[in-house]
C-alpha cells in the first residue's frame, strides 16, 4: 500500500514532466523566454559575488546569517515559481486534458511540488557552498547546528512551496495566488510579529509568541552557539542580541523556550503545515469555474 | 459500445440539457450538430467525466460514467473546444506525458508516439517546441495526445475550428481513418457538409434537446420522404402546375423561384422519364430538369429554430 503511493506519487508520477518544465522556464539560457539567459547571468554574477564575499570574511560571517539570507531570497523565489502552478493550468486551458485524464489530483499537486522542489534544491544545493566556506571558518558556530538551520531553512521552503500552490488551487488567476502567497507571508513573518512586539522586548514573551518564526529561531540558533563559543573560550560575545546575557548569565538558558526547542520543532512543524496544504490542495482543485472533476465520495480514486 | 441514458444537467434555473439517449456502436462516426449553446460541449463534458449529470448516465463498455470516472478516462480521448498545450515540452515529451499518465508501457511509449505522430502527420515536429507549433499543428497533436493510449471513444469538440481548408480536409480523413479502426468517434462542428461526409449517424441538438439521431440518410429520408424534381419552364408556369398536379406519382407541385416548378415525386426514374415527355408533349417549354436533393444543413435548418438555452 505504501509502496504503490509511493510509487504513484513518486517514482512513476507522470506530472514529474514538471522538473524538466521548472528547469527549462527557469534554469536553462537556450530556453524560450528571451530574459532568462540574462537573468540567469545576472543570477550567477550574484551568486559569485556571494562567495567571493563569503571567502574574503569567512571569519566573520556565520553560516546561520547565510542560511537566513538563503531562506528569504528563496521564500520570495518560490511562490514566483509556483503561482501558476495550478492557476496558470486553467487560464492556459490545459486543465481540462488533464481532468480528463486517469490521473489523481495528489499526484497533480505532488508533481508540481516536486517540480518546483527541484529547481529550488539546485538554489539550495549552490548556496550550501559559501555556507560550508563559512562554517569551516567561522569559530562561533557549530556544526550541528548549522544542519538544524539548514533543515529549518529546507522545510520552511517547502511549506512556502506547498501554501503557493494552496493558492493557486483556490483563485482563479495566477496573479492572484502570487498576491496571496506574498501578503501571507508578510503579514505572517513581518506585520504580525511588529503587532504582537508591539515594543515588548521581553524574551520570555517573544520566545513564545514567534516560536515558530523561522527567524527568530535563525537567530536563537545563532546566539546560543554564540555564547557556548563565548563561554568555552572567555570571550565576549560579537552577538549584540546576547550582548545583554553575557558574560555570565546565562538567562536564555533558565527561559520559557530552552534552547534544545529552537530548530528542528520549528522544521518539523512546516513540514507538517507543507504536508496539510499540499492535502488541502489536492482536495479544493475542483475549485474553478469551468471543470468539475467528480468521484463518487468514498472512490478509491477520489 | 457507448450507451447514453437520459442524460440531464441543469445550472440553476437552467437546463443544459434535458435527458438525452443515443447508442453507438464500435466504428461509429457521430457528429453532433447544433447551434451555440444548444448543449453539444455540455453533452459531451459529462461523457468526458467532466462534468457532473443532474441526471442520466452514459456507459462505455460498461464502465457507468457516474460509477467509475476514472475507467472511463482510460477509455476516452477527449479534445475540447479550446485547449492549451504545455509551450515549454517537446512534441515527443508532451506525448510521453500523456502517455505515462495513461499507463502505457515504457517500453511501447516510443513505438506507439512514433506511430500517433504518424497517424497526425507531426512526424517531422517530433523534437520541435510545442511553442513553435502552428495552430492546426498543435490542434493535430492534441488529437495526436488523445490517440496514444488507443482510446475506444473520441470526444472532439469543434476539432476542426481555426484551421485552413487543407487542415480541415486532412482532419476530416484522419476521422474518417479513425472510424475504419473501429473507435467510436464523437464530433461536434458547426461546418454541416463536412460532418455529413465522414460522419455515419448524425444527431441534431437544439435547446438540449435531442431533435433527431441516426444515420444521415435516414434522417434526410425522414426530412423529406419524397424525391423533389425542380423543372425549368420558359414559359408561364401557373397553368402548367396545374397540370403537373394531376400527373401520376406527383404528390404536390409548386411554384419555385425563377419560373421553377418544384415537384414532390414518388415515382421511379422510369416515371420521372413519362413525366418529362408528359410535360414537353403538353406544349410546355422545358430548359432543365433536376433532382432536388435535401442535405443536412437543409435537414438542420428545417428542424431547429436557432433558440438559445
Amino acid at each position: 500500500m505504501i509502496k504503490d503511493t509511493w510509487n504513484d506519487l513518486i517514482i512513476h508520477n507522470p506530472m514529474l514532466i514538471e522538473v524538466t518544465r521548472f528547469r527549462r522556464r527557469f534554469l536553462s539560457a537556450s530556453s524560450a523566454g528571451s530574459a532568462n539567459g540574462i537573468i540567469l547571468i545576472l543570477c550567477l554574477i550574484c551568486y559569485a559575488t556571494v562567495v567571493l564575499v563569503v571567502i574574503e570574511n569567512r571569519d566573520s560571517i556565520s553560516p546561520i546569517a547565510l542560511i537566513g539570507f538563503e531562506t528569504v531570497l528563496l521564500s520570495v523565489l518560490a511562490p514566483i515559481l509556483l503561482y501558476n502552478a495550478i492557476a496558470g493550468e486553467r487560464e492556459r486551458r490545459s486543465w481540462d486534458l488533464l481532468l480528463a485524464a486517469p490521473i489523481t489530483k495528489t499526484q497533480i499537486v505532488v508533481g508540481k511540488f516536486m517540480g518546483a522542489m527541484a529547481a529550488l534544491g539546485v538554489a539550495v544545493v549552490l548556496f550550501q557552498v559559501p555556507i560550508l566556506i563559512s562554517a569551516r571558518s567561522f569559530e562561533r558556530a557549530h556544526f550541528v547546528t548549522v544542519l538544524n538551520a539548514d533543515f529549518l531553512s529546507v522545510t520552511f521552503l517547502m511549506f512556502v512551496c506547498s501554501l503557493t500552490i494552496l493558492f493557486s488551487a483556490r483563485v482563479k488567476r495566477g496573479l492572484m495566488a502570487l498576491g496571496a502567497t506574498l501578503g501571507s507571508l508578510i503579514s505572517v513573518l513581518i506585520v504580525l510579529p511588529a503587532i504582537l512586539a508591539g515594543g515588548n522586548s521581553d524574551r520570555h514573551y517573544t520566545d513564545v509568541a514567534f516560536f515558530l518564526h523561522p527567524f527568530i529561531a535563525f537567530a536563537r540558533l545563532y546566539e546560543v552557539d554564540d555564547y557556548l563559543f563565548s563561554q568555552a573560550h572567555s570571550v565576549v560575545s560579537v552577538s549584540t542580541l546576547t550582548k545583554s546575557f553575557t558574560p555570565a548569565t546565562p538567562s536564555f538558558f533558565e527561559g520559557f523556550v530552552q534552547p534544545i526547542w529552537w530548530g528542528w520543532p520549528q522544521a518539523l512543524t512546516y513540514l507538517a503545515l507543507a504536508i496539510v496544504c499540499l492535502g488541502w490542495a489536492s482536495n479544493t482543485l475542483n475549485f474553478a469555474e469551468n471543470e468539475v472533476k467528480f468521484l463518487p465520495h468514498g472512490h478509491k480514486d477520489a | 459500445m457507448l450507451e447514453v441514458k437520459h442524460l440531464r444537467k441543469e445550472y440553476g434555473g437552467l437546463t443544459a440539457v434535458q435527458g438525452i439517449s443515443f447508442t453507438l456502436q464500435p466504428g461509429d462516426i457521430f457528429g453532433f450538430i447544433g447551434s451555440n449553446g444548444a448543449g453539444k460541449t455540455t453533452t459531451i463534458r459529462m461523457i468526458a467525466t467532466l462534468l457532473e449529470p443532474t441526471a442520466g448516465t452514459a456507459v462505455l463498455n460498461g464502465a457507468d460514467i457516474r460509477k467509475d470516472p476514472m475507467e472511463v478516462r482510460r477509455m476516452i480521448g477527449y479534445m475540447p473546444d479550446f485547449f492549451g498545450l504545455y509551450d515549454d515540452v517537446k512534441v515527443w515529451e508532451y506525448l510521453d506525458f500523456f502517455a505515462a499518465i495513461y499507463r502505457v508501457p515504457n517500453k511501447q511509449r516510443g513505438e506507439v508516439i512514433d506511430s500517433v505522430l504518424e497517424l497526425t502527420n507531426l512526424t517531422l515536429k517530433k523534437d520541435a517546441f510545442v511553442q513553435s507549433l502552428s495552430r492546426g499543428m498543435q490542434q493535430r497533436l492534441c488529437l495526436a495526445r488523445c490517440l496514444v493510449h488507443d482510446p475506444t471513444l473520441l470526444l472532439l469538440d469543434e476539432p476542426a475550428s481555426g484551421l485552413d481548408p487543407r487542415a480541415r480536409a486532412e482532419l476530416k480523413e484522419l476521422i474518417a481513418e479513425l472510424g475504419r479502426m473501429g473507435k467510436i468517434v464523437i464530433v461536434s462542428s458547426h461546418i454541416l457538409p463536412e460532418l455529413a461526409d465522414f460522419c455515419n449517424t448524425v444527431g441534431i441538438i437544439e435547446r438540449g434537446e435531442l431533435l433527431a439521431f441516426g444515420p444521415v440518410s435516414k434522417i434526410v429520408t425522414e426530412m423529406q420522404p419524397h424525391r423533389v424534381l425542380a423543372v425549368q419552364v420558359l414559359r408561364d408556369s401557373d397553368e402548367l402546375i396545374k397540370q403537373v398536379a394531376e400527373m401520376p406519382n406527383v404528390v404536390a407541385a409548386t411554384a419555385g423561384s425563377k419560373g421553377e416548378i418544384r415537384i414532390e415525386f414518388t415515382g421511379s426514374l422510369e416515371d420521372q422519364a413519362d413525366l418529362l415527355a408528359a410535360l414537353v408533349s403538353s406544349g410546355a417549354r422545358v430548359a432543365a430538369l433536376r433532382e432536388d436533393s435535401a442535405d443536412l444543413e437543409d435537414v438542420f435548418l428545417k428542424l431547429t429554430t436557432g433558440a438559445l438555452n
